[in-house]
C-alpha cells in the first residue's frame, strides 16, 4: 500500500471500518512510516478529545425566543425585552453568553491552527519557490526540480511522499 | 619501474595543467586528443537548451540526511524550453507525470487523479555568452575526458561560493548535455547524483509529447508563484506588512535580484531572491505570531533563538527565528556557507 493511500484509510483504520485485508495493508504501513505513524495518534488524540466533550441540551425555550427576537422590529425597545427574558430566563442567558464566547474564542482558535498550520505547509512552499524560481541556474538539474516541486505540490494538497530507500 | 610511452606522459602533464582554473586553449586528453578549455566547454554547455532536443532515462540518487533515496525517470527535453518528466520508480512517485511547456507547468498524481498547474521551472534560452562570466566568478576547472554510456564527455569541477570544488559534471562534448552530475559534501562523500543511463538525441521531438492533456475527470489545483514580483528592496519594502531584514548584497556576491509576497491558503511570507548571476538564494521571512517553528530538518545552534538545517541532497534550507521572525534561506551552497548568509540576515538591520 503506497503512502497516499495508506493516509487516506487513517480515520477509517482508526473506527476499526476497514476490512481485515486493507486494515492489515495499513497495518503494515504504518510499522515502517513513521509520518502515518504520528498522524494516526494525532487522529487518536483529536477523536478522544471530541469524545470528552459534553453532550449539551439547549434550554426548552431558546429556539422560540430567537425566532421572536428574530421576528421583532428593530428597536432599543426588543433588545430591552429580550434581555428582561433572558434575566427570567438564566438558561436562556447562559446559551447567549457561550454563543457570545464562542465568537470570540473561534477567531482567536483559528489564528492558533493557522499559525500551525503556516509551520507545516511554510517548508514546502519554501522548496517549492525555491525550485521554480532556480530555473534560471544554468547548473540546476531539471529532474531534481521536477522531483522536488512535484513532492511540495503533494504535500501542500494535504499528502505526503514517505521517500522509499535504497541501500 | 614501468616505463610508459611519452606520449600518455606527456598527455598527463597537459591534463594536469588544463585543470588549472581559467586556463585558455585547447589541451590533449588522455587519448591525445583535443579537450577543450573552460570556457569552450562551458559555451557548449550553455548553448543546448536552445540547440538539442533529447530523451532519455535518468536515474537520480540523493542522500537527506540518513536517508537515500534512488528515483528513475524517463526525461525529455524539446528545444527553446519544454520538458517531459515520466516518473517509473520508486512506487511512492511512479505513475507521476511533469509536463512543462516553457511557460506552464502540469504535474498529474494519479493515485490522487489530481492535476497541479503551476509556473514553469525550466529555462530554455541559450547564453552561450555567460560562459566568460562563469569562469571568472567561479573556480570552473577541466579534469579531462571520460567515456559515458558510449559518448566522449569533457569532465568538469565547479565550485559554487568560496568552499571548494563541490559539483562535477560530465558534459557531453558533441552536444553540451550534462549526462553525470555528482554533489560532494564538505567531506568529500557523495550526496547527490544524477546520470542517464540511457539517451537519445533527436532533431525534433513532436511537439505534442510537450503537450498536456487533463485526464478525465481529474481534480485540477493551481499553484503559480504568488505575488507580484518587485525589482528592488525599497519596493518589496513597501510591499512587506511587517518589518523586514533586506541586505542588498549577501556573502560578497548575491545581489538582491526580485522580491514578492508568497501566499499559500492563510500562510504568507515576504520572498527575496538573490543571485551571483547563475546560481539562486531565496530568503523567506514570516513573522513568528502567524508561524509556529516548523519542526523540519535537525537543530543547530545558530543564533539565540531556534534554529534548524535541512539537507535535500542538492538543497540546502536553513531556518532560524529572530527577533519575533522566522527566517529561511535555501540554496545549492554547503551548509556552512548557507550559515554565512544566514549569519548576514541575522546583523542586517529591519526595515
Amino acid at each position: 500500500m503506497t503512502h497516499v493511500a495508506a493516509s487516506q484509510q487513517l480515520s477509517a483504520y482508526l473506527d476499526g471500518e476497514l476490512a481485515a485485508g486493507e486494515r492489515q495493508a495499513v497495518e503494515a504501513h504504518l510499522r515502517r512510516c513513521a509520518i502515518c505513524r504520528r498522524d494516526l495518534a494525532e487522529l487518536r488524540r483529536v477523536k478522544t478529545w471530541l469524545g470528552a466533550l459534553p453532550e449539551v441540551e439547549p434550554a426548552p425555550g431558546l429556539l422560540a425566543d430567537l425566532r421572536r427576537v428574530a421576528s421583532a422590529p428593530v428597536g432599543g425597545g426588543a433588545l430591552l425585552e429580550w434581555l428582561r427574558g433572558a434575566v427570567r430566563r438564566p438558561a436562556v442567558a447562559a446559551a447567549a453568553a457561550l454563543m457570545a464566547l464562542l465568537l470570540i474564542a473561534l477567531p482567536l482558535a483559528k489564528g492558533r491552527v493557522d499559525r500551525l498550520q503556516a509551520a507545516n505547509v511554510g517548508v514546502e512552499v519554501y522548496v517549492r519557490e525555491h525550485a521554480v524560481l532556480s530555473g534560471t541556474d544554468p547548473f540546476a538539474d531539471p529532474a531534481y526540480l521536477g522531483l522536488l516541486i512535484g513532492d511540495a505540490n503533494v504535500a501542500l494538497v494535504g499528502q505526503r511522499r514517505t521517500p522509499e530507500e535504497r541501500p | 619501474m614501468i616505463r610508459k610511452p611519452l606520449g600518455v606522459c606527456l598527455a598527463a602533464v597537459l591534463m594536469a595543467a588544463s585543470a588549472q582554473p581559467g586556463s585558455a586553449g585547447l589541451r590533449l586528453g588522455p587519448q591525445g586528443r583535443i579537450v577543450p578549455d573552460v570556457e569552450a566547454i562551458l559555451r557548449t554547455m550553455l548553448r543546448a537548451p536552445a540547440a538539442t532536443d533529447y530523451e532519455g532515462t535518468k536515474v537520480i540518487s540523493t542522500v537527506r540526511g540518513r536517508t537515500a533515496e534512488t528515483v528513475t525517470m524517463l526525461e525529455s527535453y524539446k528545444r527553446l524550453g519544454r520538458l517531459r518528466l515520466e516518473f517509473l520508480s520508486p512506487e511512492s512517485v511512479s505513475g507521476r507525470l511533469m509536463v512543462d511547456d516553457g511557460r506552464t507547468s502540469w504535474q498529474y498524481e494519479p493515485a490522487m487523479h489530481l492535476v497541479v498547474e503551476g509556473p514553469s521551472f525550466i529555462s530554455g534560452a541559450g547564453r552561450p555568452e555567460r560562459a566568460a562570466a562563469i569562469a571568472r566568478g567561479y573556480d570552473v576547472r577541466v579534469l579531462g575526458r571520460e567515456e559515458v554510456i558510449g559518448r566522449d564527455t569533457v569532465v568538469v569541477s565547479l565550485a559554487a561560493g568560496r568552499s571548494g570544488s563541490q559539483r562535477r559534471l560530465w558534459v557531453d562534448e558533441a552536444t553540451g548535455v550534462p549526462l553525470r552530475t555528482e554533489e560532494r559534501d564538505a567531506r568529500g562523500e557523495i550526496v547527490f547524483v544524477s546520470y542517464f543511463s540511457r539517451i537519445s538525441y533527436s532533431l525534433n521531438l513532436p511537439a505534442a509529447l510537450f503537450q498536456f492533456r487533463r485526464p478525465a475527470g481529474a481534480r485540477v489545483v493551481s499553484f503559480h508563484l504568488s505575488g507580484r514580483p518587485v525589482a528592488s528592496s525599497r519596493e518589496l519594502l513597501d510591499l512587506a506588512r511587517s518589518p523586514i531584514a533586506v541586505p542588498t548584497l549577501l556573502l560578497g556576491q548575491y545581489r538582491f535580484r526580485d522580491g514578492r509576497i508568497a501566499h499559500h491558503g492563510a500562510f504568507s511570507a515576504v520572498v527575496s531572491t538573490y543571485s551571483d548571476g547563475i546560481g539562486v538564494l531565496t530568503v523567506f521571512q514570516t513573522p513568528s505570531s502567524r508561524m509556529a517553528f516548523p519542526e523540519v530538518g535537525v537543530p543547530i545552534a545558530f543564533g539565540k533563538g531556534s534554529a534548524r538545517f535541512l539537507d535535500l541532497g542538492y538543497f540546502r534550507v536553513v531556518l532560524w527565528q529572530r527577533e519575533g521572525v522566522n527566517f529561511a534561506v535555501l540554496g545549492t551552497l554547503p551548509g556552512t556557507i548557507l550559515l554565512q548568509a544566514a549569519a548576514e540576515l541575522g546583523a542586517a538591520r529591519f526595515r
